[in-house]
């Protein structure tokens, strides 16, 4: 559904994109990660036509950006990482405002308003002035303004920006809901563990090159190596955490073993029995307060990738 | 075009900019404003020309008293558009970048040309309104006689046009420049320039054609034809003076204008030759029509610059033949 092949862009001597290629298919949530700077406002502002590439393609839905950005404007939904809204307008107004800019038939566009406020559940906000929304309000009103002419695919550059815990579970819970909707998700992010429960594809980005990019599973194969287990002991001494690691290294199939503050974290390769390693913990007389997998891969994939990447 | 022009008229950006305009409580502030100086200044000018009437003549000319009143507001009116235009049309589309709205409109179906004529319109209807809710005050004063229908209808239309041209320049310096505050001055220096330089630089000419040997006034057909540099008919207030104030002069045809404009009055003046006659009017209307269709190309090709343009995929050179 999106296709970026080869991208190029400068700005000046800076430049901002180097050979960047990636697609997503059709009903996907990819994930474009990358650290501040790294490329991926400028690769989405490309998709969204408000910039031009200096080098290569990007499509969405099979049709070229730089050859007919209005069409592409039709299948799109865009959502800026900072965005304004008009003061003196009221929720409905806002939506109606962009629906008849989008070209939605005059009798439509008040039901059209409803539906979304409902989707965004902004109903009870109909008539209030938009600038006295609170954050994740306005963000939230800001993805049911890049729905109103029902695009195909949808760019979030960084939508959970600036939100706060709750907020940011809104806003993912609506972003599920949209895959659900079928949409193409394109959502940019610095937050990895946002974008891990959220995402089915990504991208990494760094420095303007492609660190890697396919589905999320494929991506995390190929980078992490083995899983990781979080073991907690009942009495993290010195002595203990130094006795604990030194066991769990010579147990087969332990590839390290990193004693952090408060647990140690122990990277197995797949053939590890998380049981077996327990009873071995336990008949050494280790008293372990907690023992299981940790989640969140995607930082550590993350790193290795960039590490690789710039050296 | 007439699908166009109602296409244009059902632009999403004029009804928001006008919900938005209406509902602040600088709308009814400036407008009672607006009228107020307005009708103060015909009221004083009535009283005083009574006064002085009465002093010089013991009797009162009505005719007298309502053409100074009628023009007295006409040039106080010509003076708040000029200073009202620019200010409600030069943060037009930089304040959009400034409120960071510009982008999603960019990405939206509207045009370029549909954004700038939105915002034009939008700024313009305000400044209309305005003209349109003084015209009572105009009416009023018009019953002491002394200005005929003519003089009323083109004194607004000068008005008109000259908001319609600020309001177009203001929003081609609210493109250009990012910020608002650049887009303001520049657009009261413009207005500045329309409004005074033209006189200033007029007159300067004058004085060298003076110097120079070239008198400024002729006699021709019987009556006194200024030979004024052609920058004089494009200043409004000289328009509106000569609209009001008719001096009888034999304005130049079209052609003796155009020779006007390109080459400067001769020494001898001119002679009006055969066609249409170029009334200061005449000129300033189609001299400001001119630079608010330019300002707006202009606008509009600065606008589709922040976008993506189409381009044209080369095609591959046919292979010749082994």
């Amino acid at each position: 559904m999106i296709a970026v092949d080869h991208l190029q862009k400068s700005f000046g001597r800076q430049l901002a994109l180097d050979d960047v290629s990636f697609a997503v298919p059709k009903g996907e949530v990819f994930g474009f990660v990358g650290p501040n700077g790294a490329g991926k406002t400028t690769t989405i502002r490309i998709l969204a036509t408000l910039s031009a590439p200096d080098g290569g393609d990007a499509t969405v839905g099979g049709v070229p950006v730089s050859e007919n950005p209005a069409e592409v404007r039709a299948l799109i939904g865009y959502m800026p990482d900072f965005f304004g809204v008009y003061d003196r307008l009221t929720s409905g107004e806002y939506l109606e405002f962009y629906a008849a800019c989008h070209g939605v038939p005059r009798r439509r566009r008040a039901r059209v308003a409803q539906e979304l406020l409902e989707l965004v559940d902004l109903t009870d906000r109909r008539d209030v002035a938009v600038d006295t929304l609170s954050r994740g309000m306005k963000q939230r009103l800001g993805l049911a303004r890049a729905l109103v002419h029902d695009p195909q695919v949808l760019l979030l550059d960084e939508p959970a920006s600036g939100l706060d815990p709750r907020a940011r579970v809104e806003m993912k819970e609506l972003i599920r809901e949209l895959r659900r909707m079928g949409k193409t998700i394109l959502i940019s992010s610095h937050i990895l563990p946002e974008l891990e429960e959220l995402c089915t594809w990504v991208g990494f980005i760094d420095g303007g090159k492609m660190a890697a990019a396919g589905p999320m599973e494929e991506v995390r194969d190929r980078v992490t190596i083995g899983r990781r287990l979080r073991i907690e002991l009942a009495q993290p001494s010195d002595e203990e955490t130094e006795r604990v690691s030194a066991l769990l290294r010579d147990h087969p199939g332990v590839l390290s073993v990193r004693p952090l503050p408060d647990h140690l974290e122990v990277a197995v390769n797949d053939e590890v029995e998380d049981e077996q390693l327990l009873s071995a913990l336990v008949e050494k007389k280790v008293r372990v307060r907690s023992f299981s997998q940790v989640a969140g891969d995607l930082s550590e994939a993350f790193m290795r990738l960039t590490e690789d990447h710039r050296t | 075009m007439t699908r166009r022009l109602l296409q244009g008229l059902d632009n999403p950006i004029v009804v928001k900019e006008g919900v938005s305009r209406m509902r602040t409580w600088r709308a009814p502030v400036v407008a009672t404003l607006y009228l107020s100086l307005i009708g103060a200044v015909g009221y004083a000018w009535l009283n005083v020309d009574i006064g002085v009437t009465q002093q010089s003549f013991g009797a009162v000319s009505a005719s007298a008293i309502g053409s100074h009143a009628f023009a007295a507001m006409a040039f106080f009116q010509l003076t708040l558009i000029s200073l009202f235009a620019p200010a409600l049309a030069a943060g037009a589309v930089s304040g959009e970048r400034e409120r960071q709205t510009l982008d999603v409109l960019l990405v939206s179906r509207v045009s370029a040309f549909g954004i700038i004529w939105g915002k034009l319109v939008a700024s313009m209807a305000y400044t209309l309104l305005l003209i349109l809710t003084a015209l009572p005050l105009f009416a009023a004063v018009f019953l002491f006689g002394g200005i005929d229908p003519s003089q009323f209808f083109v004194s607004q239309l000068i008005t008109v046009a000259t908001a319609i041209a600020l309001g177009a320049i203001s929003i081609f310096w609210s493109t250009l420049f990012k910020r608002s505050l650049a887009a303001t001055v520049m657009s009261y220096v413009s207005a500045f320039g329309l409004m005074v330089g033209t006189a200033v630089l007029s007159t300067m000419l004058m004085a060298a054609q003076f110097t120079a040997g070239r008198s400024g006034l002729v006699a021709t057909t019987g009556a006194q034809t200024p030979g004024l540099p052609a920058l004089w008919y494009l200043n409004p207030f000289f328009s509106l003076y000569e609209v009001l104030f008719p001096q009888g002069y034999a304005w130049p045809t079209l052609r003796t204008f155009l020779q006007l404009l390109i080459f400067g009055p001769g020494a001898g003046g001119y002679t009006p030759i055969g066609g249409p006659v170029v009334e200061p009017w005449h000129a300033t209307i189609v001299a400001e029509g001119l630079v608010a269709i330019a300002c707006t190309i202009a606008s509009v090709w600065l606008l589709r610059g922040r976008r993506t343009r189409p381009r044209r995929r080369l095609e591959p050179l046919a292979q010749e033949p082994a």
